[in-house]
């Protein structure tokens, strides 16, 4: 366990953490940017 | 639902497309990323946090909802050069100018909602009323919107989102801007083979 850890961690480089940092601000831009809606919600 | 299955189609799109021409994708270079954050944050605690969203009376969730929507299109401009942010600057624009022109929320048509829920459900709720804690939509009739045609008034078959013109501008600039950054990748470096 902790081997495949320590392998999972050498794996991850500044790119793949930039590319997960990009991830979560496209992320927030579109849900924050667009409006649509759940109507199976509605009333609750 | 289109938002976030807009990044899921490109992230695998973009995945496909780097794996066939072998490059490197490098992630698309945002400016000034900390507007994102204060952007997001608002429209977190009023329309998606359960905890605080019921709390925050209607005034404060329109408030928040323009105010933090105004932030990202500020985000957007200063990062015009990037492909696919055009698009999504073009819808957030529409929405915001519907959300504006409506009092501060996106209107969603009583004829597109008689479509997809039972009548009795829409019985509950008065004209101009938000359609449930947290939603960033108001129930009207077509006849009392202005700008009908900005409304969340598209939705598929099979499913109970709805969504307006400029949500789907911004699904497709949310995918473009991922595949365009896969298209103009760099080659692998040789050490990336050691």
């Amino acid at each position: 366990m902790k081997n495949s850890l320590s392998t999972f961690a050498t794996k991850i480089n500044p790119t793949h953490l930039k590319f997960i940092f990009m991830l979560v601000m496209l992320a927030m831009l579109v849900l924050g940017a667009g409006a649509p809606s759940d109507c199976g919600g509605i009333g609750r | 639902m289109i938002l976030l299955s807009a990044i899921v189609a490109g992230l695998l799109v973009g995945m496909l497309v780097s794996w066939r021409t072998k490059t490197t994708w490098q992630p698309p270079a945002f400016k000034y990323g900390w507007l994102v954050v204060a952007g997001f944050l608002p429209q977190f605690l009023a329309f998606f946090l359960p905890a605080t969203r019921s709390t925050f009376p209607d005034w404060l969730a329109s408030v928040s909802l323009v105010g933090s929507q105004v932030i990202l299109l500020v985000f957007c401009l200063l990062n015009r050069n990037l492909p696919g942010i055009f698009l999504i600057n073009i819808g957030l624009g529409l929405n915001l100018i519907v959300i504006l022109a409506n009092g501060g929320f996106m209107p969603l048509p009583i004829e597109t909602a008689a479509y997809l829920v039972p009548q009795e459900a829409l019985a509950k709720i008065e004209s101009g009323s938000r359609i449930a804690t947290g939603s960033k939509d108001i129930l009207l009739p077509t006849s009392e919107i202005i700008l009908p045609w900005l409304s969340d008034r598209f939705f598929m078959p099979f499913s109970k989102f709805v969504y307006s013109f400029g949500d789907v501008m911004i699904a497709i600039g949310a995918f473009w801007l991922l595949v365009a950054s896969a298209l103009s990748a760099k080659p692998f470096k040789e050490e990336n083979h050691a």
